[in-house]
């Protein structure tokens, strides 16, 4: 266990720090500096700007004071919201994209596990074939398609929940964006759950329970479900990346003030910090995920134990 | 198999052929026609918010999507197989160092780089394919690497290695042709991934730009217009659903007939 | 007392019926054993009255009085749990990768609803069928444990709820010779202390005879002849239970007849071989340690050994086709390059034929494209209709219609892909052919006839042989030389007759007793 985690720290580690440095660099390439306003301001005022946030130093320097910042927190201001620094954005935002993606995660679980279990337990009949149609479809179906018509079902036709808004993070406002969020993954985790028991049930190891007259259900549930979940488990890491993006589709069409709605405002507005900030952070989430993710693969197939 | 690759093909030809046929281009406004619903003369899907045809817009949508889709997903295939085939072939160091680099690149949030890319150097098409192409070309390279490494293993190289074949030969005489069931299966289950990509990039405003439209414009506006006219957004998203249905059923087939 | 008996016993899969007409019954402390070719229909025979295949069986099928026959699937899992054991012939895949050893073992020994066993229970029971350390083992997960260790696990976990009927199918084809005897004799040992009434499937039929009381063979579906073990394997009736008897070489045949030796063909010296370990290890697994070997024009040296005793790393070694850390290989007289340098010249000199038939051949080249690869380096001054003529006389050699030049692998039986791989292997002209374990993934009867096949080539074309088997009786059947290899170091070689008849080394004397 402990060989495998050490691994993964020690790519972790770099592919952060490319992050960093590519963000930094790119910010110091692009086209347009962070103060061209729409009237071009004095070489004088220009040069006191620069030294005051330390754009005359060489970049080496920039960057190791970049560094320092960011490991005490601190992403820089926010160039459009001219109140507010990045951190505090963050600091407003996150909590809510994190509840967002967790609640849809965990359902997404749910509705994944139980659906490819059903499937597989009755192969090759109507309730299977059924099932992974409607796996096949949720997946196709991205989620700013899904969002927009379960806002025209839910919440104009039938007025069952509300339209949009976060309205301080009571139940029926979370609903519809949850379950939008959550739709497309529980279709992936679905058909992976399904394939990863069928592959399993043809196992020999399952033919050793079977002729020891086990019960189907204690074959399937004791025998066959873990090495069925590898497939899921190594599909955590990119799940937990595409909810982050899904999140900010869902967080725009349902008008939710998380931390993607404030990363495409940043990005429209060319508010660089924020931007910058934002990939970040989600880099940093993205590797601690894949970093529990291969923790819990470790757990279902002891061979990876080493 | 077949009836998604009819509804592929369909969508395809319809959309290459169909526009110069209809009365309303794309783009040109019908003042008398606002927010109409289907059916309206002259407009079979009705019109959008400012009165232009939904049916040429979806169809010039349509060949918008798929033709950036197409290209992005050659870009991936061009670079996936040469970097998994490589690392798979060549083993040992040279493979660990690529597949690191694969590793390290995956749990990267490629979307959020390529919008931070977006918002640096503008917008262009170009950025687009290769933005996206560069996203997805991290699981050809995975899967091709693990098939060259899979066909290595087999007796038949080594046999081919004792006939006196020099690495250029086995590689391109065994290993490649053996590949392609497995490349062409994965190819098309990256077309739809880099469908939803650029869709995805479009609603949010930092894709497409005009005057080209793209299906994920179309359900953006669709989205905006959608208390007063549904069908601005269920008929474009609609069809950006079949597209992406379609192609996935295909390539899911195709991959599994070449797992066995 | 009769404790399972099958009269008139059929299988149906669907419309077909593959298994017809047989009967046979075993009674407490008795041994049947069903044996047959692929295809015969053992597994189907013996596994399908208990529900554990695609067929329906018909007829009457009795176990401990009571009639199975016509009952569901779900109505068969009683009987499974409580008075059937099943031993099955993959050991290394039959158990639950995810489970300790200890609670599958206490999984099967409550299947038939005993209490929970204690610790020391199931410690016994495990050194029971001879399983070193015991205590560890409990803890362990399945993939630390050797093939033949699991399948003792296996055993114990067959018989832990104390069955009154045990089912081995094939449950040594997948072990090495060493390791067969010893499962053998294990079952034997527990047949008789427990009282089991044990059928026993395989395709060995002197191997089987041994151990059983009486035999039933079977040839496609069919019972061509049964009765006692000793009468069957002293004189055989149908002609199919002769060609099984005749197709597995034993010690006791008489010495075949070899060809002549000529001048040395290759002499190698202080091969050395590791590799690196797998994951964090520290240090290099040895696998071949300063081995020397000689083999002359004309003359078929067996490599014999356990798995992992590194023959087939000690062949690829020598023959350039596998990695080499030290050592110096010639031949006829000139030192032969490293891997990476070896010309067209030198391979055309040795060419190899693998074990897995079909792996062994691109899936997706025809057979012509096949056997003309080598002509295509190795001789290409050959022009296109003298390298095509080349192509069909070399498969008319190896006894193959010229009809199948256009077909690809995948249409191909095992024992056709086989003769391919030779006819690819010698179209070039070697001196010197490599086998390694040639016969072993192919049905005991087409493995017989390839090894004839081989026989004939090597004195019609006085072909050198580099043989690599772990079956000591396969390798007197064409070889002048042994070299018993064990742990990467050859520990005795000589004249196959002085090997086997005064074996020295402990390996040796192992080896020879399994093929008795």
């Amino acid at each position: 266990m402990i060989p495998l985690l050490l691994r993964r720290l020690f790519t972790a580690i770099p592919t952060l720090f490319a992050v960093i440095l590519l963000s930094f660099l790119l910010m110091k390439v692009a086209p347009g500096g962070p103060f061209d306003g729409e009237r071009p301001l004095d070489p004088a005022t220009q040069a006191a700007l620069a030294r005051a946030y330390g754009l005359d130093l060489p970049l080496h320097e920039q960057f190791g004071r970049y560094l320092a910042r960011l490991a005490q927190g601190d992403f820089g201001p926010s160039l459009v919201y001219r109140d507010f620094t990045v951190t505090d954005l963050v600091a407003q935002g996150l909590p809510i994209s994190l509840t967002l993606g967790a609640l849809a995660l965990i359902l997404a679980l749910i509705l994944g596990v139980s659906a490819g279990l059903v499937a597989a337990s009755r192969p090759g009949r109507t309730v299977d074939e059924a099932l992974m149609l409607a796996a096949t479809l949720l997946t196709a179906l991205p989620s700013f398609v899904t969002g927009p018509i379960l806002v025209l079902v839910f919440g104009l036709a039938l007025g069952w929940l509300p339209v949009s808004g976060w309205g301080d993070g009571d139940p029926p406002h979370l609903v519809l964006p949850v379950i939008a969020l959550a739709l497309p993954v529980a279709g992936a985790i679905a058909k992976l759950t399904r394939a990863g028991l069928a592959t399993a049930l043809g196992q020999d190891h399952i033919r050793s329970a079977r002729a020891r007259g086990l019960s189907p259900t204690r074959v399937l549930l004791r025998h066959a479900l873990r090495p069925a979940l590898v497939p899921v488990a190594s599909y955590l890491g990119p799940a937990a990346a595409g909810l982050l993006t899904g999140a900010v589709v869902i967080e725009t069409v349902f008008a939710l003030p998380g931390l993607g709605r404030y990363f495409v405002q940043g990005a429209l507005n060319r508010d660089y910090p924020l931007v910058l900030g934002v990939v970040t952070l989600y880099a940093g989430l993205i590797v601690l995920f894949n970093l529990v993710a291969d923790l819990i693969y470790g757990w279902l197939d002891p061979r990876m134990r080493g | 198999m077949k009836p998604a690759l009819l509804i592929l093909a369909a969508i395809v030809l319809a959309a290459l052929f169909v526009p110069p046929l209809l009365p309303w281009s794309h783009d040109a406004i019908d003042w008398d026609a606002i927010r109409a619903a289907p059916l309206v003369p002259g407009h079979p899907l009705g019109t959008d918010g400012v009165g232009r045809d939904l049916l040429a817009r979806s169809l010039v949508g349509a060949r918008v999507t798929l033709a950036v889709a197409a290209a992005a997903a050659l870009v991936a295939l061009a670079i996936g197989v040469l970097w998994g085939a490589v690392a798979g072939w060549c083993g040992g160091r040279i493979d660990e160092a690529m597949m690191r680099v694969v590793d390290a690149l995956y749990a990267l949030p490629f979307m959020f780089v390529v919008i931070l890319l977006m918002v640096l150097f503008g917008r262009s098409i170009l950025l687009v394919f290769l933005g996206i192409g560069a996203v997805e070309w991290l699981t050809m390279a995975r899967v091709v690497r693990a098939e060259v490494m899979r066909l290595k293993q087999r007796p038949f190289v080594l046999a081919a290695e004792a006939a006196g074949a020099g690495p250029a030969r086995i590689v391109g005489a065994h290993i490649l042709p053996n590949l392609a069931g497995v490349a062409i299966a994965y190819l098309l289950l990256t077309v739809p991934q880099v469908v939803m990509v650029e869709s995805f990039l479009s609603f949010l405003g930092l894709g497409v730009q005009e005057p080209l439209t793209s299906l994920g414009i179309l359900v953006k506006e669709g989205a905006d217009e959608m208390d007063l006219a549904p069908h601005t957004l269920l008929l474009p998203g609609g069809l950006l659903v079949a597209i992406l249905v379609s192609l996935t059923i295909a390539g899911e087939r195709l991959r599994d007939r070449f797992a066995a | 007392m009769t404790v399972y008996a099958v009269e008139d016993l059929s299988v149906t899969i669907g419309e077909a019926r593959l298994v017809e007409g047989v009967s046979f019954a075993i009674g407490a402390g008795e041994c049947v054993a069903l044996v047959g070719g692929s295809g015969s229909g053992k597994s189907l025979t013996c596994l399908t009255p208990f529900g554990l295949t695609a067929g329906q069986a018909g007829g009457s099928i009795r176990l401990d009085g009571r009639d199975l026959g016509g009952l569901p699937e779900a109505a068969l899992r009683g009987p499974r749990a409580r008075d059937v054991g099943f031993v099955f012939q993959q050991p290394l895949t039959a158990l639950t990768p995810h489970l300790t050893i200890g609670r599958q073992l206490a999984e099967a020994w409550t299947q038939s609803g005993a209490p929970k066993p204690g610790r020391e229970a199931l410690v016994a029971a495990l050194a029971r069928v001879g399983l070193d350390d015991p205590a560890e083992r409990l803890a362990q997960f399945p993939h630390r444990l050797s093939g033949g260790q699991r399948q003792r696990v296996l055993i114990a976990m067959a018989i832990a709820h104390r069955p009154k009927l045990l089912i081995a199918d094939e449950p040594t084809s997948a072990l090495d010779a060493i390791l067969r005897h010893e499962i053998l004799a294990l079952l034997d040992r527990l047949r008789r202390d427990e009282g089991l009434a044990l059928l026993l499937v395989s395709h060995d039929l002197p191997a089987v005879a041994r151990h059983a009381d009486r035999v039933v063979v079977l040839e496609n579906g069919r019972m061509v002849e049964s009765g006692p073990a000793g009468r069957l394997l002293a004189a055989p009736e149908s002609p199919y239970a002769r060609a099984l008897v005749a197709a597995t070489p034993r010690l006791a045949d008489p010495a075949p007849p070899l060809s002549p030796v000529g001048a040395p063909l290759i002499e190698a010296r202080g091969i050395t071989v590791s590799f690196a370990r797998a994951g964090w290890r520290r240090g290099r697994l040895v696998a071949v340690d300063d081995a020397a070997l000689d083999v002359r024009e004309g003359e078929a040296l067996a490599l014999v050994g356990g798995s992992g005793s590194g023959k087939s790393t000690l062949a690829r070694a020598i023959t350039r086709l596998g990695p080499a850390d030290r050592g110096e290989v010639r031949l006829r007289g000139q030192p032969l390059p490293p891997r990476g340098r070896m010309t067209r010249a030198h391979r055309r000199l040795i060419q190899p034929v693998f074990q897995d038939p079909v792996a062994s051949l691109d899936p997706r080249w025809t057979v012509a494209e096949i056997v003309a690869e080598p002509l295509r380096h190795l001789r290409p001054e050959l022009r296109g209709d003298e390298a095509r003529a080349l192509v069909e006389a070399t498969l008319a050699e190896v006894g193959l219609d010229a009809g199948l030049i256009a077909r690809r692998p995948a249409a191909l039986s095992g024992g056709q892909a086989q003769r391919v791989a030779i006819a690819r292997a010698l179209i070039a002209e070697p001196a010197l052919l490599l086998l390694d374990e040639a016969t072993s993934a192919l049905d005991v009867l087409v493995g017989a006839r390839i090894l004839d096949l081989l026989g004939e080539l090597q004195s019609s074309r006085g072909l050198a042989i580099l043989m690599i088997t772990h079956d000591i009786a396969i390798a007197r059947r064409l070889c002048h030389r042994i070299a018993v290899m064990e742990a990467g170091r050859i520990v005795e070689s000589g004249a196959t007759a002085q090997v086997i008849d005064a074996p020295m080394a402990d390996a040796t004397r192992a080896l020879v007793a399994a093929s008795d």
